[in-house]
């Protein structure tokens, strides 16, 4: 076979890079040969659970994260995020950088047993960065496709840099993959535990994960769907998990999970083979985003999928054996109920109570899709600061600091005082990035995602100041359906 | 039930309407209506997907009544949703239909449509009936020796031809239909008029 060795170039020069002249970012690095892997979707929920097995991460993700409500919006803003902080244009990535530390310096408190947490800790950090770059390695070991030392070693550095990146100079890896290792298993065997956050994600998470906005409307595919992928991607990653701590955390040891989990990724692997749009997990996860309605090119495939899962799911129910309980399945109507409203939209982690960090949450999600810099991001956070001042003092009867559902139905009409209609206000300068006091197109697509609405723009196709306040009042308040608030706050 | 259809389907029908419970039958003992309706859904589900695979389109007459139960409902909008596109042949089931109900829920959307009272004629009076693409009813088998309208499609079987096999309709199979075409194949329809070989003229 040695006659054939020359006509594989590619494959040669891939197997021995070029060491220090190439890239640590950008499309020379080692990490985006990952980054289309579709194998990256189950690295990247390993890797989460791995991070909230750590006390301080699991606290933050407890207290803060809307992960387990919005799991598909959390996934694509972290593909958004590492893109950007392992792209070729270096201002965007300092840019990046500079958010995630202003995310990340909202992220501190104390938690159950009142130990504090801190998402600016050095030390936190690093083990986020560690999981995501051993999960990268364990990805390619289960799929059978071991990385070579050199390449690990070169992933291992664009790792640091991703992390010096964002804590300057002393940035808290071990220097060298060697010493890398043992700080792993140290970290695995001395400070990981069976977080309530570790709990929360595989069982909660796995038995009611969301599902992606363009199977909304479609439960019962959803529900097949699930039903199978759940379980199996729970069990797919737990087994993937290392042993001693798996032992130790007393997670479940299902026979033939390590067999699956193998196969798992294997087969993920072999998906690589496919036509290019079809694996590209960028696309994938961009494509669970799509508005059937919008403007997107994509959106008609969308829409004609979706009516041949219509007609699927009409035909799953139609199957499926019928159940003991019959269920009355309400069609939604134009009109929420205060307890949707209170479920889909300001309960943003899903707790039953509506706190902080669930109006933390909606700033977060508007200053990321706004793309916001300092001072707009601060004005915008201390706007929904001063909402949920309001908010306590008007709604919080039994004074327990948080709101509850029954609280909020009882006082739904107090809800558009003078602090929510600064929200509103801040919203707009913040869209308004011309500063020309009314929204044009671009504008509009940059928060929203989809063109203008017939109904949404004036006589001269812009979008007022009044009119866009009247009508972010009118979906934070009067809870109708249907706007363009909806694919933005309320959608998994 | 399935057996009929798969004759007709086979004999090249391509509107075939099933009868299966009146306005009227809402007053019949409670504890007897719940079993019909017991009776339908296991029958939808039973064969939805073959009723799907031979391409039949399948749809429902006035199922609007709120006391059709939820989860019925919920299976009759997942059939029609199911074998809307289908075009091989178009199953209609009258459930909870009256004729005449049909016939003044035309007239009322025609009213509301502001129609002037001299421009409605039979043809635009039928495009408010439910389902107004149904063409003229053929054929019309009463099954049980029973010869009653009963309030059945009462707008479109105007020209209809009628057999009344005495047979129950449990009992009612393929070779019953196939015999009943054969009747209909040797009527004389003369669509209100006479006979066109008779005289020479040709019908309207």
């Amino acid at each position: 076979m040695t006659d054939t060795t020359g006509s594989h170039p590619d494959a040669t020069a891939q197997e021995h890079p070029v060491d220090g002249d190439a890239p640590l970012f950008g499309p020379g690095s080692q990490f985006h040969q990952f980054f289309n892997d579709p194998r990256w979707a189950l690295a990247m929920v390993r890797a989460t659970v791995l991070e909230a097995a750590h006390p301080q991460v699991g606290a933050a993700l407890m207290e803060s994260s809307t992960f387990v409500v919005h799991p598909w919006r959390r996934l694509r803003n972290t593909f958004l995020s590492l893109q950007r902080m392992f792209g070729a244009d270096d201002q965007v990535r300092q840019r990046e950088a500079a958010r995630l530390n202003r995310l990340h310096s909202r992220l501190n408190g104390t938690d159950a047993h009142q130990r504090p947490y801190d998402a600016m800790d050095p030390h936190v950090r690093a083990w986020v960065v560690a999981t995501l770059f051993e999960s990268t390695v364990t990805m390619c070991r289960l799929s059978g496709q071991p990385l070579e030392q050199r390449t690990m070693e070169r992933l291992y550095a664009e790792f640091q840099a991703y992390l010096a990146v964002m804590d300057g100079e002393d940035g808290r890896l071990p220097a060298t993959l060697q010493e890398f290792w043992p700080y792993y298993d140290r970290v695995v065997e001395e400070e990981l535990e069976n977080t309530e956050a570790l709990r929360i994600i595989l069982y909660k998470l796995f038995d009611h994960l969301p599902a992606p906005p363009v199977l909304d409307g479609l439960p019962t595919v959803w529900a097949a769907g699930r039903a199978l992928a759940g379980p199996l991607v729970g069990a797919i990653t737990v087994s993937s998990l290392p042993e001693s701590f798996r032992r130790r955390a007393g997670l479940p040891d299902i026979p033939g999970a390590r067999t699956l989990t193998q196969s798992a990724y294997l087969a993920i692997g072999l998906a690589r083979f496919l036509p290019d749009s079809w694996t590209q997990a960028e696309g994938l996860v961009s494509l669970l985003f799509v508005a059937p309605d919008s403007e997107d090119p994509r959106a008609r495939t969308v829409t004609a999928v979706r009516d041949g899962m219509k007609r699927a799911g009409a035909l799953l129910r139609l199957i499926t054996p019928l159940p003991a309980q019959p269920d009355p399945a309400e069609a939604p109507g134009p009109q929420r109920t205060a307890e949707e409203f209170f479920r889909d939209v300001l309960d943003q982690t899903g707790d039953g109570y509506l706190d902080w960090p669930d109006l933390a949450a909606m700033a977060r999600e508007l200053s990321g899709r706004l793309d916001l810099d300092e001072p707009q991001e601060t004005r915008l956070y201390n706007a929904y600061a001063e909402w949920w001042k309001e908010l306590q003092t008007d709604l919080d009867t039994d004074g327990d600091g948080r709101i509850s559902k029954e609280e909020y139905a009882a006082a739904v009409p107090s809800l558009a005082g003078p602090a929510l209609i600064k929200v509103a206000e801040v919203l707009f300068d913040a869209t308004d990035a011309d500063g020309n006091q009314s929204i044009d197109a671009d504008e509009y697509r940059a928060l929203f995602r989809t063109g203008f609405h017939r109904d949404v723009a004036d006589t001269d196709g812009s979008y007022s100041r009044a009119a866009f306040v009247r009508d972010f009042l009118s979906f934070m308040s009067g809870r109708q359906r249907s706007s363009p608030y909806d694919p933005l706050l309320a959608e998994a | 039930m399935i057996d009929v259809i798969e004759a007709a389907r086979t004999a090249g029908v391509e509107w075939l309407s099933l009868y299966a419970f009146s306005t009227e039958n809402w007053r019949r003992p409670a504890g007897e209506v719940d079993f019909l309706m017991r009776l339908v859904r296991h029958a939808v589900r039973k064969h939805a997907p073959l009723l799907h695979a031979r391409r039949i389109r399948c749809r429902f007459l006035g199922v609007t009544d709120s006391r059709v139960p939820a989860p019925l409902a919920r299976d009759f909008a997942d059939l029609m949703t199911l074998t809307g596109a289908n075009r091989g042949m178009t199953l209609t089931v009258a459930f909870d239909h009256g004729g005449r109900g049909d016939i003044v829920e035309a007239a009322r959307s025609l009213i509301r449509s502001g129609v002037s009272a001299d421009a409605v004629d039979e043809e635009n009076f039928a495009a408010h009936l439910p389902f107004p693409d149904t063409p003229d009813v053929d054929l019309v088998i009463r099954t049980s020796g029973e010869q009653r309208i009963s309030n059945f499609m009462l707008w479109q079987v105007a020209y209809a031809e009628w057999v009344f096999p005495p047979v129950l309709w449990p009992d009612f199979r393929a070779t019953h239909f196939v015999e009943c075409l054969r009747t209909f194949q040797q009527r004389d329809r003369r669509f209100g008029g006479v006979t066109p070989n008779a005289n020479g003229e040709t019908r309207p």
